[in-house]
């Protein structure tokens, strides 16, 4: 193996107060490809913005430590020193203008040009060749064994092809040295995830070091020439080829045995409290296609699909933000979503993903912010003063938000202080005080960890349990993060393009969720 | 969903021409006086409205601070007159001036508008009416007292502050003398039209090098463009810097050709209605070409043309027809800010 082409060590980055990356050190060969994984929020993508240049990082502080590319300390700060120095990166969400064409997403930045004024003008103001284009767009395409018209505006491919066009725009480069992967495999099918790993062992043994990060154990297992797990910000352990093992690797990026995980099934009786009967939602970027469930009273049912998939839209939908078709039931008696204000009053309550925008009022103090809901929607916390006027029972207020505050854990100078400056992980605790407080007989939760740091995730998570169990709240929650709903939930429905794709129990392998993302079940070969 | 894009891209021309047809017959001129006058306009404006597509494209709407660019020429003028230079030599000087400074004060507007990113337009208003005030009290207060006089016919009578009224004939005089192209009564000189020309070259075949490329995308998606490894910043500067030596080069075009400057009014309102042409050519403002440029100039001018001797024989009132222009003018700016944000809320 030859020298190493990326070195580096003693890495550490704070979000605010978070530290999201402690003393991480990775070195990678020339021609190899070493495997990242870990959980989510355990520091890979951020680790990946570092090598990247990505303006979020400078933005929020940069970091600590020492970058090493090909034998020289480097400080990238900004993408195009990345890409200058041949560091190309695949992202998670891709990076194509939608409405530009395959063939000159491919080529954007690097176009071949024809010099109609000769050289006067240099290659940035020459006239685009758009056949040398395509041709080399095809060409690469081929070399990737994916067939696509690359005429096509990027906007109307779909999902896997997509991937594809990223894909080839990176390997299109041809001074790459470095290639980044933030889970490029996480949309595509068996097949065409195993072309990918055809592909990156050939640009490896032209010499190409790869950063690869996947979910995937499997597939990292199979390419990767030695591979780090990153939990909660640490390297923890760090594997050559020869000693890779599923079950190790596993183990060290979750912490603990997978087998503690699956908790006890719960008996319990199926009767529905929510019943969907071909309900769709027009929500923008998240739209649901006739969706047709059953919600069990006592149970907490996952939703889960990929960003844009669906899974925010039914609990949406419930609360009318959006146009809805459809029927809605609850308890057997149709619903009328567009009445808000009845369906709360029926118990049913909503902790939007938007906490910023939509959950909180920023501008008040924590004590408003618990108690709002139920002071107004419910009428608690009242008295009456000369037996007119109702006003609100402070003394009873300061008691119940001191007994949540330390409950939840909520770290606040006090009550009084203003919600807008806590953490996400505080804010989040803040709505679902607020929703323990009206004791909804049925809760949606949007996205409940997003953004939020390891600590503060697992209260949360322990929380909605507990409403659930104490309570008996039938709990909906609607997340991206899959393992986590794998620990909570006694059922997880998977969407895919808007419809339910299945719902599977939470022990299903990581197999047939991957299959339910893709939406493989029930469609044949395509 | 394409054909429905189509269908609103269409609206505002298909509007002007039916106004128009009906315009003409109430007015009932001829139309080669018709002809005559549209092609005048055209040829003062088109540039200005070239200036607009850039800024478009590259996702910052319409640059209200092209103002600044013909407000850059109007000085160049009285500048380069107050030196007693007249001629050729003075019109090549007023060019060079005018553009090297617009492209300098460009550079700043860009760097200005990449602070403020998401309120470019507003900003741009904003900072054109500074810009207007800081133009005025440069040649009302600091002609002949800061700056010293050389040719007494520019100042008024006190010795202090510019004339309302410049005349530009000198210069012009050397451009009739090149050659001129006559459409009735108008005399349209060879070398400004040339220079149209390749202006609308220039928008066209810079759209479609790898820097138009590189437009084009932070224009569709300056957060995917970033992550590409294009400097947007860069390119939005660029894109400020072009537009605003055009704006200048548009003025001079205009100037050159009526022939005289009127120092204090000239330059007002003139970006309102060349974003209102390049509107009413089918442009939006995320999206615009060279081919809008043209047919938008050609349909506004022909309506403003004709709504006052419209006005005047329908209504017996000639002002009718001012306030008309006016109206049109704004009211597409209006209706096309609108229909976009209903575009945009249907592509999300």
């Amino acid at each position: 193996m030859g020298e190493y082409v990326l070195e580096v060590r003693n890495l550490e980055k704070y979000y605010g107060q978070n530290k999201v990356l402690d003393k991480v050190s990775l070195s990678v060969r020339k021609g190899e490809i070493c495997g990242l994984i870990g959980a989510n929020g355990s520091g890979k993508s951020t680790l990946m913005n570092i090598l990247f240049g990505n303006s979020i990082i400078a933005g929020t502080g940069g970091y600590s430590g020492d970058v090493v590319f090909e034998g020289e300390k480097v400080q990238i700060s900004t993408t195009t020193e990345a890409i200058g120095r041949g560091i190309g990166m695949i992202y998670q969400e891709f990076m194509l203008i939608p409405e530009m064409t395959v063939a000159e997403n491919i080529k954007l930045t690097r176009e071949n040009t024809k010099r109609i004024f000769g050289r006067a003008l240099g290659s940035e103001l020459s006239y685009v060749d758009w056949k040398k284009d395509s041709e080399d767009a095809a060409a690469v395409l081929e070399q990737l064994g994916f067939q696509i018209d690359n005429s096509y505006l990027v906007k109307n491919i779909s999902v896997n092809a997509k991937q594809f066009v990223e894909i080839a725009r990176e390997v299109n480069k041809q001074d790459l040295k470095l290639l980044l992967l933030d889970e490029p495999t996480a949309v595509l099918n068996d097949e065409d995830a195993g072309k990918l790993m055809k592909v990156l062992k050939e640009l490896a043994k032209k010499g190409t070091s790869i950063i690869f990060c996947s979910h995937r154990l499997h597939e990292i297992c199979e390419v990767c020439d030695h591979v780090t797990v990153l939990r909660d910000g640490k390297a923890v352990s760090d594997y050559g080829r020869e000693e890779l093992d599923m079950r190790a690797l596993a183990r060290d990026m979750i912490g603990y045995d997978v087998t503690a995980v699956k908790k006890e099934r719960r008996n319990q009786e199926k009767k529905a409290v929510l019943s969907f009967r071909d309900f769709s939602v027009y929500m923008p970027g998240e739209f649901l296609d006739r969706l047709n469930l059953e919600v069990y009273e006592g149970e907490i049912l996952g939703l889960t699909s990929l960003s844009g998939h669906g899974k925010l839209a039914a609990g949406y939908g419930v609360m009318g933000q959006f146009p809805v078709m459809g029927e809605f039931l609850y308890g057997g008696a149709s619903m009328d979503v567009k009445n808000v204000r009845k369906t709360i009053e029926h118990g049913i309550f909503l902790l939007p993903d938007d906490r910023k925008n939509m959950g909180l009022l920023l501008e008040h103090s924590v004590r408003d912010n618990i108690v709002f809901s139920g002071f107004y929607g419910r009428n608690l916390f009242q008295k009456k003063a000369g037996y007119i006027f109702s006003v609100k029972d402070k003394k009873e207020i300061e008691r119940y938000v001191k007994e949540q505050i330390e409950k939840l854990d909520i770290k606040c100078g006090s009550p009084d202080q203003k919600v807008k400056e806590l953490s996400g992980g505080n804010q989040q605790k803040v709505c679902i005080a607020r929703a323990v407080l009206v004791a909804p007989k049925v809760l949606f939760v949007m996205e409940p960890t997003r953004g939020v740091d390891i600590g503060a995730k697992e209260k949360i998570l322990d929380m909605l349990v507990q409403i659930n169990r104490e309570q008996g709240t039938t709990i909906v929650v609607a997340s991206s993060e899959l393992e986590e709903l794998k620990r909570i939930s006694d059922r997880i429905a998977v969407f895919c393009e808007g419809r339910l794709s299945q719902i599977l129990p939470p022990d299903a392998s990581d197999e047939e969720f991957a299959f339910a993302f893709t939406g493989e079940e029930g469609e044949d070969g395509q | 969903m394409m054909k429905k894009v189509r269908k609103d891209e269409l609206i505002v021309p298909v509007t002007f021409i039916v106004f128009s047809i009906l315009c003409f017959f109430l007015s009932g001129i001829s139309f080669m006086f018709l002809a005559e006058q549209v092609a005048l306009r055209f040829i003062r404006n088109i540039i200005l409205v070239l200036a607009l597509i850039f800024p478009i494209m590259a996702g910052m709407g319409l640059n209200f601070a092209v103002v600044i660019g013909t407000m850059i020429t109007q000085a160049s003028f009285i500048i380069v007159l107050n030196f007693n230079l007249t001629g050729g030599r003075g019109a090549a000087l007023v060019l060079a001036v005018s553009l090297v400074a617009a492209a300098g004060v460009g550079c700043v507007i860009g760097r200005l508008l990449n602070k403020v990113r998401g309120r470019e337009m507003v900003t741009s208003i904003v900072v054109g009416f500074l810009a207007n005030y800081i133009y005025q009290l440069i040649f009302v207060a600091g002609f002949g007292t800061v700056i010293h006089v050389f040719n007494k016919k520019l100042v008024l009578s006190t010795g202090i502050g510019v004339k309302n009224m410049v005349d530009l004939k000198t210069f012009k005089e050397v451009f009739d003398n090149l050659g001129v192209f006559r459409i009735g009564e108008a005399k349209i000189s060879m070398l400004l039209l040339a220079m149209i020309i390749v202006c609308g070259f220039f928008v066209f075949y810079l759209m479609r090098t790898p820097l138009g490329q590189k437009i084009r995308a932070v224009g569709m998606s300056e957060g995917k463009s970033a992550n590409i490894g294009i400097d947007t910043d860069r390119i939005r500067v660029i894109v400020i810097v072009l537009s605003t030596v055009l704006a200048a080069l548009g003025q001079f075009v205009y100037l050159q050709n009526i022939g005289s400057l009127n120092v204090y009014t000239e330059h007002l309102d003139t970006e309102k209605f060349a974003c209102a042409a390049l509107l009413a050519g089918g442009a939006s403002i995320r999206k615009a070409g060279v081919k809008n440029a043209f047919i938008g100039v050609v349909l506004l001018h022909t309506l403003f043309v004709l709504s006052p001797l419209a006005g005047r024989n329908a209504f017996a009132n000639a002002s009718l027809g001012e306030y008309f222009r006016s109206f049109v003018a704004y009211g597409i700016i209006a209706f096309a800010l609108v229909v976009n944000l209903r575009l945009e809320r249907k592509g999300e």
